[in-house]
């Protein structure tokens, strides 16, 4: 009866490739990019042109971090809706307080980022320790936010400092560097979730409280951090934006909230919490703008784009949802 | 054998004695699987008109799967049910209604969010309440069973063992041919029980056949007749209650099982103590006292729900406790505790696993910073520590990365041991650790707790398994009521001593008033509308009229009469809209797509409602746009019941496309609407238009709906508790579905107006109204969890909202302030709210 597993023989640290089995969202994502770039190659080349592409990259890269940060609180169950009005607020502070003068730049970045960390223990002080719902919390901070807004714009948009167009709107080895910053958050990102301490409780935390609890994990705590990781996130995303485009304006964030969402979702993430996929989440935020650039570039009118993110939404649930029906009928077994 | 026939014995032929009466339910031959394993096999039993049977039986032995196939909520594998001269082969949840089937279950179907007389009216069809006061029926019906509480009492107020005796009372007003009671007196006192009892002797004096399922041997010597033994899914003995002895019964629950695989017990007589607790207490476990020593494993039992989970918990730091726990002679305090115990739940799928991580993932969640530096975890030393720990436990699993489910439960519950192991713990307390595990797996798990318990670790192990407790323990504290019974040592430590420390137990809930309610005077009254879902609407109407005050004393134009219809006029838009979303939210969902259905559909009817067209175009207008919003909802609606989307998904999805569609039709603001039309909408009464008072009208006859009528008692019951819903007979998809569609109609009365604002068909416009819509329920009071909420007070939140926005420009003040009272006012009233119904509920 009693053996010993031939696991406790195999001296190897490196898991065993042939027991790796990506996510199921890593796939999906990745096959319909690769199916998308095809087809973008024989029915519209110019929509994967060198030119297109590093037009539209930078904007891929605003949504893949702004993903990152929402998927984080979805995984631990939440909804962040705060997401435009920390944005906005991160974009004026980083144009109005410089106001042109790359001297002061490096001050302006330092209060965005205490903006953030303030906003986001706010959040995480309402859900996590008050247990408000995490939409009617967001809701009310986003209003919040948009009032900071108000207070240090007035509304009007102003001219971003060179330096700080030089560092989010330059290239270095012909990529752009928004580009580069997506990439460098998403490793970060996903050696912090797979690597370490915090990461590893903050994973089976969102993947199942109840259990997370019953084995003495600090649950409240780790919920309330998630909002304010997806802070710091979206006021890099809102510094970057100051810097890609010339004059922003004061409501740069408000079309950021849905594309968020939908990567998170894409990349496999459920919305009642669980495991979030870093990786996938900025493949699915690339997939969704080069869908934008298909479209438009076979000449879909620019209104209709979002009844094409609308049905890919939905696709990308469909297939989701098969496989939660399936793990929920072994679990009943 | 005293006048009971033994299993081996019976045959297929009537069971009965030769009686005159005919059995009113007959099973025969049942035999239902679930999956694979059979929870009964061959299992007949009759019912008889005007006797009360007692099923007997332990945990798991499948009298809660017999009772659930006689009320159709899942039909057998094999065999037939005879309803007199009915056969029956697949039986409804309707069909054992209309045989005159009731049942009160174990675990009461009462909605928390409902009051006494709404759980009474949506569980029990009209015809009960036909031909008089509803009211007076009700009551009548808690006079029956002895629960005096106020019929507008929510039910959340009520103690456990009011909960039961309103079940027992829903079940009774059916005035059933065949009454099951599972487990009824769990929760009574005496006098309650007594009481209860005295109603049984009469409803079966009447006629009815009694179903009685218990643990008690000393209730079923006082109500039974006759008695049927189930163990194991088979029938194990039966006969009449007067000739079989406590003895001869005992003997039948527990049966033989093999004890020879147990590993040896702690050889030491009397070890040193290395874990005492005393005088512990929560709140359903009194003053509890035993001492655990080296190599010895502790063993609780009882009959479920009589305390051993609460204090598994309580020892895990799951719960508060008061008392005195000590480990190798040091007091701990409570976040000791915590740090120091290692729990295995016993519902291994909810606490115990996590789904989505691997294998290794779920062995060493709680234990990682053991094998980090700097919070870096090296992938080298956990690999290690874990193929360590999973060869001495001998885990069976394909791989380290293999996800969790895809290993039997027996090796499931061992990666949870592995997790507590790994933590290195203080004690170690095992709830069920062997439920839902194969036979091989089972003896390993005990081999391993002896090996711990060896180790020095204390075990406490709860188990409603008693040969696995004789098997296993060297000690055995029974529970009864949440205080020890009986406390067994040695050579004491068998199944059948546990059982009957257990089911012979005399002790009754303590409190001598439980049933009994405070009585009614003037402060329960106010306590009451406190309560109440539509207490909100007085501290709403003060903060508008103080407001307008303010802002009126400031500025003199404030209440002038354009101004408030100017207000009136935003506020009924955003008013119809937010009745919408309150349906949604009433039923535990939410609708996202309300601000784009809104712009879109006056989008829509801005190609048929202009100036010069035919008035059969316009009114083809209006008829699109209810058209397009039911079906909008139809969709919302079947996402959600029928594609398992999560609400918020699919009204995102939803969202997302209906702005789409707007743009399509419109790239920009055009279509201006027709002047008539434009000026009947906004026709006024004075300083009121004529759609706010039709926007109030329809919010107090909503409201009315929602409290008076079946269809909003069932709307609620779904927020409140689905599966209670469900139980209730209450068609949930179809009536979620339904729903939907109903906040999307609601949206199209909100388009309406704001087509009269706009003026324009503008697809920019509307999108707003989502997150606007959800802050004026919020501020009206309404709960997103589901089940409570108001149609008055959505309202009121729509006017107020209106108020603030507007108010800022009569005072003079900045766009930024508009932004911030927004969010200071939801926050605000989110935690006013959330704080309010947390001290209610203490």
């Amino acid at each position: 009866m009693i053996d010993n597993s031939p696991l406790a023989n195999d001296p190897s640290p490196f898991p065993d490739l042939r027991q790796v089995r990506f996510a199921r969202g890593f796939v999906t994502v990745l096959m319909s990019t690769l199916v998308l770039l095809l087809v973008c190659l024989m029915v519209a080349p110019s929509s994967v042109s060198a030119g297109a592409l590093s037009g539209s990259l930078p904007f891929a890269a605003i949504i893949a971090i702004v993903g990152l940060g929402q998927m984080l609180v979805v995984q631990q169950g939440g909804f962040d809706l705060s997401l435009p009005g920390s944005v906005s607020l991160a974009v004026v502070i980083a144009t109005h307080l410089p106001s042109g003068n790359d001297a002061q730049l490096l001050p302006a970045i330092g209060l965005a980022v205490v903006c953030a960390i303030v906003a986001g223990i706010a959040n995480g002080f309402l859900v996590g320790v008050m247990r408000l719902n995490a939409i009617i919390a967001t809701i009310g901070m986003n209003a919040l936010l948009y009032g900071a807004v108000f207070a240090v714009s007035g509304g009007v948009p102003r001219i971003t400092t060179p330096l700080m167009s030089a560092i989010a709107g330059g290239k270095v080895a012909g990529i752009p560097n928004s580009i580069l910053f997506a990439v460098a958050l998403m490793l970060l990102v996903s050696f912090v979730l797979k690597k370490t301490v915090v990461g590893r409780r903050f994973e089976a935390i969102g993947a199942n409280p109840a259990a997370a609890h019953a084995a003495g994990l600090r649950v409240r705590l780790h919920q309330t951090m998630a909002y304010v990781y997806a802070q710091l996130l979206y006021c890099v995303a809102g510094i970057l934006i100051s810097g890609i485009t010339r004059e922003p304006t004061a409501f740069q964030g408000d079309s950021l909230l849905l594309p968020s969402v939908a990567v998170v979702v894409l990349a496999g993430t459920s919305l009642l919490g669980g495991r979030g996929y870093p990786i996938s989440t900025v493949i699915a935020a690339f997939f969704l703008n080069q869908l934008s650039q298909f479209a438009l570039a076979v000449g879909v009118p620019f209104s209709a784009q979002t009844i094409i993110q609308a049905l890919a939404l939905v696709f990308g649930i469909g297939v989701y949802s098969v496989r939660w029906r399936r793990s929920a009928r072994t679990r009943s077994n | 054998m005293s006048g009971i026939e033994p299993m081996t014995q019976i045959s297929r032929v009537p069971l009965t004695d030769a009686k005159a009466v005919q059995p009113i339910l007959r099973l025969s031959d049942i035999t239902k699987e679930f999956s694979g394993v059979t929870a009964l096999s061959d299992v007949s039993v009759d019912i008889f008109p005007g006797e009360v049977h007692a099923i007997l039986g332990e945990n798991g032995a499948g009298k809660s799967t017999m009772m659930n196939i006689i009320s159709g909520v899942f039909g057998p594998t094999r065999g037939t049910l005879s309803f007199g001269e009915d056969v029956i082969t697949a039986m409804t949840p309707e069909k054992a209604a209309a045989f005159g089937v009731a049942i009160s279950y174990q675990h009461p179907a009462v909605l928390d969010d409902l009051s006494v007389l709404e759980n009474l009216r949506v569980a029990l069809p009209d015809r009960v309440f036909a031909g008089g006061d509803p009211r007076a029926i009700a009551a009548a019906m808690l006079e029956d069973v002895g629960l005096s509480v106020p019929l507008t009492a929510r039910a959340d107020s009520l103690t456990v063992a009011q909960k039961h005796l309103l079940e027992i009372a829903k079940a009774l007003a059916l005035h059933p041919r065949i009454l099951i009671l599972d487990e009824p007196t769990a929760a009574l006192d005496q006098d309650a029980t007594d009481m209860l009892f005295t109603r049984i002797r009469r409803v079966v004096a009447g006629g009815t056949a009694v179903i009685y399922i218990t643990h008690r041997l000393a209730e079923l010597r006082q109500i039974a007749h006759r008695v049927t033994v189930l163990r194991d899914g088979r029938v194990e003995g039966r006969g009449m209650v007067a000739e079989v002895s406590d003895d001869a019964l005992l003997g039948m629950i527990v049966g033989r099982s093999l004890a020879s695989a147990f590993p040896p017990k702690c050889a030491e007589v009397a070890p040193p103590v290395n874990f005492t607790v005393t005088g512990l207490s929560t709140r359903k476990v009194r003053d509890v006292a035993f001492s655990v020593g080296r190599g010895q494993i502790i063993g609780i039992a009882g009959v479920e729900g009589n305390g051993q989970s609460d204090l598994m918990r309580a020892l895990a730091g799951l719960e508060g406790w008061q008392g005195d726990v000590r480990l190798n002679g040091t007091a701990l305090t409570p976040a000791e505790v915590t740090a120091q115990a290692a729990y295995m739940p016993s519902d291994r799928h909810s606490e115990g696993i996590a789904a989505e991580l691997t294998v290794r993932e779920n062995a060493t969640f709680s234990a990682v910073d053991r094998f980090a530096q700097a919070g870096i975890v090296s992938r080298r030393r956990e690999l290690a520590e874990v193929r360590q720990i999973f060869g001495s436990l001998a885990v069976k699993t394909p791989g380290l990365e293999a996800g969790i489910l895809s290993l039997s439960g027996g090796n499931q519950q061992k990666v949870v041991m592995a997790r507590a192991l790994l933590s290195q713990p203080g004690f170690i307390l095992a709830d069920e650790p062997t439920q839902g595990v194969d036979v091989g797996a089972r003896f390993e798990i005990y081999r391993i707790l002896r090996e711990v318990s060896a180790s020095g670790v204390p075990v406490i192990v709860n188990s409603s398994d008693a040969a696995e407790l004789e098997g296993l323990c060297d000690v055995v504290v029974v529970f009864s009521r949440g205080r020890i019974a009986e406390t067994l040592h040695g050579a004491e430590v068998t199944e059948d001593r546990i059982v009957a420390a257990a089911v012979k137990a005399h002790t009754h809930v303590a409190s001598a008033s439980a049933a009994q309610a405070k009585p009614r005077d003037g402060k329960a009254r106010l306590r009451h509308l406190i309560q109440s879902d539509n207490a909100t609407v007085i501290p709403l109407t003060a903060v508008i009229v103080a407001l307008a005050l303010y802002v009126f004393s400031q500025n003199g134009n404030y209440l002038s009469a354009f101004n408030i219809s100017n207000i009136l006029l935003l506020a009924t838009a955003l008013g119809f809209i937010a009745l919408g979303q309150t349906v949604a939210l009433l039923m535990g969902g939410i609708d996202l797509s309300v601000g784009p259905l809104s712009g879109f559909l006056v989008v829509v009817a801005s190609f048929f409602i202009n100036d010069g067209q035919a008035p059969q175009t316009i009114a083809l207008g209006f008829v699109l746009m209810f058209g397009i919003a039911a079906v909008v909802g139809t969709i919302n609606g079947c996402l959600i019941r029928f594609a398992n989307f999560t609400p918020i998904a699919a009204t995102l999805a939803m969202y997302i496309g209906l702005q789409g569609m707007s743009f399509v039709l419109r790239d920009g603001p055009d279509g201006y609407f027709n002047f008539a039309v434009m000026d009947f909408i906004g026709w006024k009464l004075g300083p009121i238009p004529l759609a706010f008072v039709v926007l109030v009208v329809i919010a107090l006859v909503a409201e009315r709906i929602l409290r008076r009528n079946r269809a909003g008692w069932q709307l609620r019951a779904i927020g409140s508790d689905e599966n209670s819903a469900r139980r209730m007979g209450i068609r949930v998809d179809r009536s979620v579905v339904l729903a939907y569609v109903a906040v999307s109609l609601f949206t199209a009365l909100g388009a309406v107006m704001l087509m009269a604002q706009i003026g324009v068909g503008d697809p920019q416009q509307g999108v707003s109204y989502t997150l606007a819509s959800i802050t004026a329920v919020v501020l009206g009071g309404t709960s997103l969890r589901g089940g409570r909420g108001t149609f008055i007070g959505t309202l009121m939140g729509a006017v107020l909202l209106t108020e603030v926005l507007n108010a800022v420009s009569f005072l003079g003040l900045s766009q930024m302030y508009q932004y911030l009272f927004q969010g200071a006012l939801i926050l605000a009233a989110a935690l006013a709210y959330s704080t309010a119904r947390s001290r209610a509920q203490a």
